[in-house]
């Protein structure tokens, strides 16, 4: 038996994977930073929460949810293809717009769900489930989610995607429409955000209009924290890696907390992790020539022997 | 197969920095035609393709490649008829993507991206084969990150990637400049190879006077946006260097200062 907490942090980081891979598909597959992941996760929570409190089977919800994230993702994809505002600013302005549209959504600030028949609930009703049905769940869910978008980023389409993100001149002129690429990539991308925010509300037996906020920052923190411990050699390694960064994400937050910190110091410690990440190969840098001057030393030493 | 005609493009219009960059061209290529365009910086070779590539669109006049009319069609709708390199070797492939992965999509230039699965082991040893033939040693690397590989042998692969499937028309903008003077010529002479094997219609900007003599079977001079030489048949076979030259002070009314150019022609 686990802790109750070592279970815990391992769905919650499970479930926020989900986000990370959004966040991956926009970040690094289309080289765009896409604010619109504040609002998207709060929409899916929203959503699917709205929905089961009005009594929708939540398996139903959730797939909504999905939808309603990849409809906040195009309209800041036409933003920026159709109004060729940069994409910084179409990810805000969506973001903005969909805190208002997010309260709308829910009628007000927050939705309990509390006794309600959840997608979690449903599952640890199968046989042998009861225990680690939120576990076992949200784990296929990305395992399936992860090997959907490999195969994805294999084919013809996945392809020009990737190489949208790289360098669109040169596939723009291989005849491949680039902006059609990158809002089916905001879409996607939205898309998981707002199924990751289901899964989370889902789980938490509540949606919060606030429940996104700081999410961009975390999502980056996990992809570079799975980069770095991981390593990025080929596209199923960086694929785990972006899993694997969404869950060890959780773990330090888990740990943090146990060490004594506020909830409320969350925000700062995230974004001091991702300063770290984006700092560190400057550091390193200074690191390695210290260090490999301290070994020229030792080689002058070996030689005069 | 190529008509470009009465073609004008003014940038900056109705302000100081106004600039005629092409000023009614008119030019016909028939097929098979490999023409060299020179001519000093700002006299209108980038823009001429820029513009037959869909890069911009014209102020004026009509470009019909292939019987079709394309003056108003996006570049990517241009692309199943036209393929390119240009000057800088990073600009023709995906960096972060295998050697494979670049070679499959530019075989499917021109063609809907569908959902299915890109690379078959069919296609995988066609590459092979076309990567031999560069001789530079790729074609044991086909999973090799782009990003890995020197700056000849990216141009060496975009040149391979540009003629993968054949295009109506192909569009070589200094394509050779960036590169040290012996892979240079080694691209060049895959270039030549290429176009002659697949009789490609080819265009072809540069600054060395010697190469825009010594290949091809027609040579532009371009000067303020127009074509002021046309050169072929025997006036070009008995054309020189230093003629040349001077033909493009006489023409152009302007003493050759271009000093890139002087120095290309020493070579």
């Amino acid at each position: 038996m686990f802790p109750q907490i070592a279970v815990g942090t391992l769905e919650q980081g499970l479930m926020y994977a989900i986000m990370v891979l959004g966040v991956y598909l926009t970040f690094r597959i289309l080289d765009y930073a896409d604010l619109t992941v504040e609002g998207s996760f709060t929409l899916g929570g929203a959503t699917a929460a709205i929905l089961i409190y009005n009594g929708t089977n939540p398996w139903l919800a959730t797939a909504i949810a999905f939808a309603a994230g990849c409809l906040g993702g195009t309209f800041t994809g036409f933003l920026h293809t159709r109004f060729k505002i940069s994409p910084l600013l179409s990810g805000i302005l969506t973001m903005t717009a969909l805190y208002s549209v997010n309260l709308r959504v829910m009628g007000r600030a927050n939705v309990s769900l509390l006794k309600a028949r959840t997608i979690f609930t449903d599952f640890k009703n199968l046989p042998g489930m009861h225990t680690y049905g939120v576990l076992v769940l949200a784990f296929l869910t990305i395992f399936v989610l992860g090997v959907l978008l490999y195969l994805f980023l294999k084919t013809e389409l996945g392809l020009a995607m990737r190489a949208t993100g790289d360098n669109e001149l040169m596939i723009r002129s291989l005849g491949v429409n680039t902006n059609g690429m990158k809002l089916l990539g905001l879409a996607l991308s939205n898309g998981l955000v707002a199924l990751s925010g289901s899964f989370v509300a889902q789980n938490q037996q509540f949606a919060d209009a606030g429940m996104g906020i700081g999410m961009i920052v975390a999502g980056l923190a996990s992809l570079i924290i799975g980069e770095v411990l991981i390593g990025t050699s080929n596209l199923g390694r960086t694929l785990i890696a972006v899993i694997c960064g969404g869950i060890i994400y959780r773990i330090i937050i888990a740990i943090a907390l146990q060490m004594g910190l506020g909830p409320t110091d969350l925000k700062m410690i995230t974004a001091f992790i991702v300063i770290i990440a984006l700092a560190a190969p400057n550091m390193k840098f200074k690191v390695s020539a210290l260090s490999s001057a301290a070994r020229g030393k030792e080689t002058n030493y070996a030689n005069s022997k | 197969m190529l008509t470009v005609n009465n073609l004008t493009k003014v940038f900056n219009q109705g302000t100081i920095n106004e600039k005629i960059a092409l000023d009614r061209v008119q030019l016909h290529l028939d097929p098979g035609d490999f023409v060299t365009v020179i001519g000093s910086n700002g006299a209108g070779k980038s823009t001429l393709m820029n513009a037959i590539a869909g890069t911009f669109l014209p102020d004026q006049g009509h470009i019909i490649l292939d019987g079709k009319d394309i003056t108003k069609l996006p570049s990517f709708k241009r692309a199943e008829l036209i393929s390119r390199v240009f000057q800088d070797p990073m600009s023709g492939t995906a960096a972060s993507m295998t050697i494979e992965e670049n070679l499959i999509m530019a075989l499917k230039r021109g063609e809907p991206r569908r959902l299915r699965w890109a690379l078959k082991g069919k296609e995988r040893e066609s590459f092979r084969e076309e990567l031999t033939k560069l001789g530079l040693g790729l074609e044991g690397r086909l999973t090799t990150k782009v990003r890995l590989l020197s700056g000849g042998q990216r141009q060496a692969l975009t040149l391979l990637m540009a003629t993968l499937k054949k295009p109506r028309l192909l569009l070589l903008d200094e394509h050779t400049a960036a590169l040290d003077p012996k892979t240079a010529e080694k691209v060049l002479n895959l270039t030549c190879s290429v176009t002659e094997k697949s009789h490609l219609t080819t265009l072809m900007i540069t600054h060395n006077l010697e190469q825009a003599l010594a290949v091809g079977n027609r040579t532009l001079m371009m000067h303020d946006g127009r074509i002021i030489l046309d050169l072929k048949g025997t006036d070009r076979n008995n054309m020189s260097m230093n003629r040349l030259l001077e033909m493009f002070e006489k023409a152009s009314g302007v003493h050759m200062n271009n000093d890139r150019m002087i120095l290309a022609s020493t070579f």
